[in-house]
């Protein structure tokens, strides 16, 4: 037991993709889950139950013993947006690697290129970034960058501006100029439920004002997107997120990256990282 | 003409490309294949019983097998057409029963064996490579000859998305070449895990 | 250290990357545009994206991920998300000794003083992987080293093994300029289904 990385939330499943009893992974360890009238349980491999929230359309659970509630999204609560469950796509690759690869805006015009990057925009301008103490968090703001299509619902280029949000070590939340609606910001998370140290499933989950675009449609635009990352997860080596200096080169573009790893550190969550430069 | 799309699915893939290199136009229709099994809807299912994607609806043709519909999109374009396509349609099949199916199951946690799908990959891989190979001893970089057929779009996404589904294609110099000639095409365009050709971009 | 055999040449055109090995080492193996071959680490200092997933562009090598180019000497010269910044020395690509001779790639590892391996005039006709270790296909042979293994009886072929994984290796096959290259081929895959004891 590690109590720095037990006592986090974690998800394990859409809840309206619930239907009979199975079994995953967890930390590597086997649970199996379910729901029983309306209510989801899950169970660790002794038969012991374990604690369970439902939230953002998903079921979380710990192995140990969170010492917070599971992280609100209040700006997802707000009306007239349209919850998408997006479903989950397993991956051969650290559950950090994934959120770190989502923090990142540099590879848009090489990896999502004409939709969420293009050549020759390619510059990434001085952001903020910041561990925000108070609730251990890590938070980008002020981050701009030219996309050809930044939505489903975006009708050409426009140079969108994000914030990030690392409220736990295997999730993120991303808050999006929100092209319908000027002032408003279109929440897009990445939910990474940890399989082992080198193999996760990870739950997309979005909150967006969009009336024009079909629930199929969003769901296509972001499984889109994310297979896209996919093919370069499965191809970073070491499969292991390295959190010592030295291994990886950054530059001012991954200061996002840089916070995030340096608060790995600080709060202990080794899971899925590589520590000593192999 | 409409396509009932889903996106990550190869088999939708290869009438998405073939259209975009005949230049036809396609209405595309996305289905929610995962996580919403809308593919097995009532709606979709009085459009095509088997439960299956893609769909092609053309006025009051509904088509439902990929072949198929690869041989009505090039029905006015007979060089995209070879007497050969046969037994590559047919082996297109065989990628989508193994590759494709090793993929789904590494991806969206498919029921599979997944040990046997990935041999039988391995092993129409290799029928793949030595094909090609005696192709390029003739000086030919196509299944079916010196320029692209049918043939060729029904195998190729199976083919370049093996690494999705934990079969590598390191080994296969003679695919890599062939799958290199069909991203060069004019129009090509791409999916999830089968990238364009960037060096063929040149920033200002 | 030997000279080993990573690919033919024909299979690596200018302007394009592949991937490779030998045993542990990943490669990048990638030919400018003006036809130079080059044998890096496969990959990239930044992330540690599979530079092989990259793409040739100009007499760089590009990562795929985003798009940091690398010179011939294989440091970075380029970073797309900061295209104003001369990147430092510092960040560099490890580089093999790599040399074209007789239609085949030849990388060395240690480098090496020693003469690329004599193919006698043969011609190259196909690499297959063989689901075997290098060691055991030389031991099938006979052969002391596995670098070239000459089987002089069947199209006087040349055999130039590359050792990938402790069950599989890539052989790189060449034979006399008259011979048939299909009938090459095909004496290979039967080659390989005896090696491997599976029927053909």
């Amino acid at each position: 037991m590690n109590a720095a990385i037990d006592n986090h939330w974690y998800p394990v499943a859409m809840i309206s993709g619930i239907d009979a009893p199975r079994e995953t992974l967890l930390l590597g360890k086997k649970i199996s889950l379910g729901r029983e009238d309306g209510t989801c349980w899950v169970l660790d491999a002794s038969g012991a139950e374990l604690p369970t929230v439902e939230r953002f359309g998903h079921l979380w659970t710990s192995p140990g013993q969170p010492n917070r509630d599971l992280f609100t999204i209040p700006e997802a609560d707000s009306p007239g947006r349209r919850l998408v469950d997006v479903g989950s796509v397993k991956v051969k690759c650290s559950p950090l690697r994934a959120v770190e690869n989502f923090l990142d805006i540099a590879h848009f015009p090489f990896v999502h290129t004409d939709i969420l990057g293009a050549e020759p925009h390619t510059e990434v301008d001085r952001y903020d970034v910041k561990i925000r103490e108070e609730v251990d968090e890590v938070w980008a703001t002020k981050v701009k960058f030219y996309q050809p299509q930044a939505a489903k619902s975006a009708a050409g280029g426009i140079t969108t501006e994000y914030m990030y949000r690392v409220p736990a070590p295997t999730c993120s939340v991303l808050y999006k100029t929100c092209p319908p609606r000027p002032g408003e910001w279109d929440v897009i998370t990445l939910f990474v439920q940890p399989l082992t140290e080198e193999w996760c499933e990870v739950w997309p989950w979005m909150a967006l004002y969009d009336d024009e675009s079909t629930m199929s449609e969003m769901v296509s635009f972001q499984q889109l997107i994310f297979m896209q990352d996919r093919s370069i997860l499965e191809n970073q080596l070491p499969r292991k997120l390295p959190l010592d200096p030295g291994m990886e080169v950054p530059t001012q573009a991954d200061m996002t990256s840089v916070a995030y790893r340096r608060w790995l550190k600080k709060i202990g969550y080794t899971y899925g990282a590589q520590l000593v430069a192999a | 003409m409409i396509l009932y799309d889903y996106v990550l699915s190869a088999s939708c893939y290869k009438v998405r490309l073939m259209a975009a290199l005949l230049g036809t136009p396609l209405t595309l229709r996305a289905v929610n294949f995962h996580p919403g099994r809308e593919h097995k809807s009532p709606e979709m299912l009085a459009l095509n019983p088997k439960g299956t994607l893609p769909i092609l609806q053309d006025r009051d043709t509904v088509l439902t097998d990929s072949a198929d519909i690869l041989r009505r999109l090039t029905a006015d374009h007979p060089e995209w057409q070879n007497t050969d396509d046969d037994r590559w349609l047919a082996f297109a099949s065989d990628l989508n029963d193994s590759l494709g199916l090793a993929r789904l199951h590494d991806v969206i946690g498919y029921e599979a064996d997944i040990d046997k799908a990935r041999a039988a990959g391995v092993s129409a891989l290799r029928k793949l490579e030595a094909h090609l190979t005696e192709q390029r001893f003739d000086g030919l970089i196509f299944l079916t000859g010196s320029n692209p057929t049918i043939a060729d779009i029904a195998c190729f996404p199976n083919t370049a998305l093996a690494p999705d589904g934990g079969v590598t294609l390191d080994p296969y110099p003679s695919i890599r070449l062939w799958m290199r000639a069909i991203r060069s095409l004019p129009g090509f365009i791409e999916m999830p895990g089968i990238h364009r050709l960037h060096e063929l971009a040149h920033p200002a | 250290m030997d000279w080993v055999a990573v690919g033919l040449k024909e299979d690596v055109p200018p302007g394009m990357v592949i991937p490779s090995r030998i045993s542990d080492t990943e490669l990048a193996l990638w030919c400018t545009p003006s036809g130079r071959y080059h044998a890096w680490s496969d990959r990239c200092p930044h992330r540690g994206m599979r530079l092989s997933h990259g793409f040739v562009r100009g007499d760089t090598l590009a990562c795929i991920y985003h798009g940091w180019q690398y010179n011939e000497a294989g440091s970075c010269e380029y970073i797309p998300a900061h295209p104003k910044l001369t990147p430092p020395d510092t960040i560099c690509v490890p580089t093999y000794a790599c040399a074209e001779a007789g239609g085949v790639i030849w990388v060395s590892l240690a480098g090496t003083d020693m003469p690329l391996p004599v193919l006698g005039g043969r011609v190259p006709i196909r690499s297959l992987q063989i689901s075997l270790s290098a060691p055991d296909l030389a031991a099938h042979f006979g052969a002391h080293s596995f670098t070239t293994i000459a089987v002089v009886s069947d199209h006087e072929a040349l055999l130039a093994v590359q050792p990938c994984t402790d069950r599989t290796c890539m052989v790189h096959a060449l034979a006399a300029p008259d011979a048939d290259r299909k009938v090459v081929s095909r004496w290979l895959e039967d080659l390989r289904a005896t090696l491997e004891g599976v029927p053909s």
